[in-house]
């Protein structure tokens, strides 16, 4: 179990990170959700120990880690851009660890060849083990990063972005490979990335990052249903957040979230008894395929997003420019206490 | 009608593609072509005659176009001129190990520690700050510095380390290859420096994140990396160090008697026949070193 507690980490005047807390079980998958500059990438290095936090402290199973060199702490790093050691062959990448780390390094060749054999026929790169590392496939070199890391048993492994420099093809089946590997392996992995359907996808967990702060940290369905605050809605990309006094009808005050999908439109002034509505211009939409997004604006200046899915169409025609009533069930309406 | 338009076609002599391709190749050639002239001209043609000029008849003062092997037997014979071939390797391969073993930390420290590219080039203008002065007052300059009366001496013995100066500091081998490894330095450093910044930190947080000692890293990650950069260092030095005379003959004392020395005094007594061996022999040797050094990195690989 790895778990942070009060960890800040500041550059100067930025403040990266500011009291952390954060636990990652055991055997787990966990993703880190978090938009790009929120501190994600410094958070997995202060776990590596390429860099020490400010404050603070990091263990794992109860011993303190913040403060050993990073070759000690034993944990895994699969790096953004693969990192992968340019001048060794696939086999000899993934051999690194075993061959040449400080603490008990095995020196039978016999035993590195097969480790490494079999760690490169789960990851599936068998037969490309003689391979320089520039003459193989983008997702070929995630896969020896991955293996590299996962041959040395760290106590976690941490991924940053590992799916970012791939193309979407890959990325979905890389997603379906990750999450049987170490449920094969059973070692926790802390996932980070920026995107909500990757993090939704992968996580047995998800955790939100925003403002150097750890917003929420939940099972995805929990979290998608019911974000604890705006910043963790917002980080969704499925709720419109907006203040209550927008809308006409019976709701209370404050700042309130609806999902996307949980809002429907009606002409101006048609919107049903009962259900709280709001009036808003209609700016756009957006075809997707299988679903179509509209945007509004409300009064106040906030944009509103409606989906509408295909097969079952409960939008109006919209003409862009003119004004409609944007409605919801009061259920399904969130409200958040304290500020936005 | 149309069988008029496909002969048409096939009148065409040119599709565009081919004379956009012709354009490209005359403009390659174009770019080429001073460079090539120069070479021809001021390279390979004086390297020609050299060659020609080695087998010329040499009387005491005088040289003349019948050709015999007569300067080849006596430089190859002769004791002076094998043991003058002797130091110069000698002389190139202690200073090619002294410009490597001072040149690396230096490169080491501002490749991979500094990480300021701002910094990293003023540290690496400041190496070559001594070349703002002529080659000479740079080699004389270790006359003061190493000589009996000179700076170190003069420290030694007031810290009472010594009791008389030191004499092989100065017009000695000693004097020969400092006065060398400070000059040539800096052409090791650049190249090494310039591939140790290409490394990718993550690499090497990736070494260290799989359990790697930093001596581990410096040895199987940092040093094979920089390897390229360590064999073009050594190809400049070398052909400097080779042809070198200068130095030899201002900090020396007569002493060390180099190939490169050896071509100065012969064409000073217009022995230009035995000059020619001697330069002859330099180039071979030049050319094995360098050839030898291209063996042992694939440099096309790095470029």
């Amino acid at each position: 179990m790895l778990t942070l507690s009060r960890v800040s980490r500041r550059y100067g005047e930025t403040v990266a990170l500011s009291g952390v807390d954060f636990v990652v079980p055991e055997n787990t998958y966990m993703s880190l959700l978090g938009a790009s500059g929120s501190g994600k990438t410094t958070l997995l290095r202060l776990i590596a120990g390429f860099e020490e936090p400010d404050q603070g402290e990091i263990s794992i199973d109860g011993d303190r880690i913040d403060g050993q060199p990073s070759h000690l702490r034993d944990i895994g790093f699969v790096f953004q851009n693969f990192a992968l050691f340019p001048h060794l062959t696939v086999a000899e990448n993934v051999a690194f660890g075993l061959r040449y780390r400080a603490h008990a390094p095995l020196t039978k060749e016999a035993e590195i060849k097969d480790r490494t054999e079999d760690m490169m026929a789960l990851v599936g790169l068998s037969g490309f083990g003689h391979r320089a590392v520039s003459a193989i496939s983008g997702g070929q070199r995630q896969r020896v990063a991955l293996a590299r890391t996962l041959v040395c048993e760290p106590r976690i492994v941490l991924l940053d972005e590992p799916l970012g420099a791939l193309d979407a093809n890959l990325r979905a089946r890389m997603c379906d490979e990750l999450k049987a590997i170490r449920e094969r392996l059973g070692v926790s992995f802390l996932h980070v990335t920026g995107s909500e359907t990757e993090a939704l996808t992968m996580g047995d967990k998800v955790a939100v990052l925003a403002d150097g702060r750890i917003m929420q940290s939940d099972a995805p369905d929990m979290l998608f249903n019911q974000p604890g605050n705006a910043e963790a809605a917002r980080h969704l990309n499925a709720w419109n957040i907006f203040e209550a006094g927008l809308c006409r009808g019976d709701v209370s005050s404050g700042t309130i979230a609806v999902r996307f999908d949980q809002m429907d439109v009606s002409a101006e002034g048609a919107a049903p008894q009962g259900r709280p509505a709001l009036g808003a211009k209609y700016l756009t939409g957006e075809f997707n395929g299988p679903t179509a997004l509209s945007f509004f604006r409300a009064d106040d200046g906030t944009l509103l997003q409606v989906i509408d899915h295909l097969s079952q169409p409960r939008l109006p025609d919209l003409v862009e420019g003119q004004r409609y009533d944007i409605h919801f069930a009061p259920q399904a309406l969130r409200q958040f206490h304290g500020a936005a | 009608m149309s069988a008029l338009s496909t002969d048409t076609h096939f009148a065409t002599p040119h599709s565009p593609a081919e004379l956009r391709e012709k354009k490209d190749r005359r403009r390659a050639i174009s770019l080429l072509t001073p460079g090539l002239l120069w070479m021809f001209f001021f390279m390979v043609l004086p390297m020609a005659m050299v060659i020609y000029v080695s087998f010329w008849t040499q009387t005491t003062f005088s040289v003349n176009s019948t050709l015999t092997t007569a300067s080849w037997k006596h430089f190859l014979s002769s004791a002076t001129y094998l043991s003058a071939i002797w130091t110069t390797l000698r002389i190139w391969l202690i200073v090619l190990i002294s410009t490597v073993v001072v040149g690396y930390p230096v490169a080491l420290f501002i490749g991979l520690f500094v990480r300021n590219k701002t910094l990293q080039t003023a540290l690496l203008v400041a190496c070559v700050i001594p070349f703002w002065t002529s080659f000479l007052i740079r080699v004389i300059a270790w006359r003061p510095m190493l000589g009996t009366e000179g700076a170190i001496n003069v420290i030694l013995m007031k810290l009472g380390i010594i009791s008389e100066p030191l004499t092989f500091l100065l017009f000695s081998e000693f004097s020969v290859l400092v006065g060398m490894t400070q000059i040539y330095c800096v052409f090791m450093v650049g190249p090494i420096t310039f591939m140790l910044g290409r490394i990718d930190i993550s690499v090497i947080e990736a070494a260290r994140d799989l359990g790697a000692s930093f001596g581990t890293i410096f040895r199987r990650i940092i040093l094979p990396l920089s390897l390229p950069g360590v064999i073009v260092g050594a190809i400049f030095v070398s052909v400097m160090v080779l042809g070198e005379f200068a130095t030899a003959a201002s900090l020396s004392g007569r002493k060390v008697n180099l190939l490169g020395n050896i071509i100065v005094s012969q064409v000073g007594s217009l022995k230009w026949a035995f000059a020619a061996v001697a330069g002859v022999v330099l180039t071979i040797i030049i050319t094995a070193v360098i050839a030898l050094a291209l063996r042992l990195v694939d440099l096309r690989k790095e470029m």
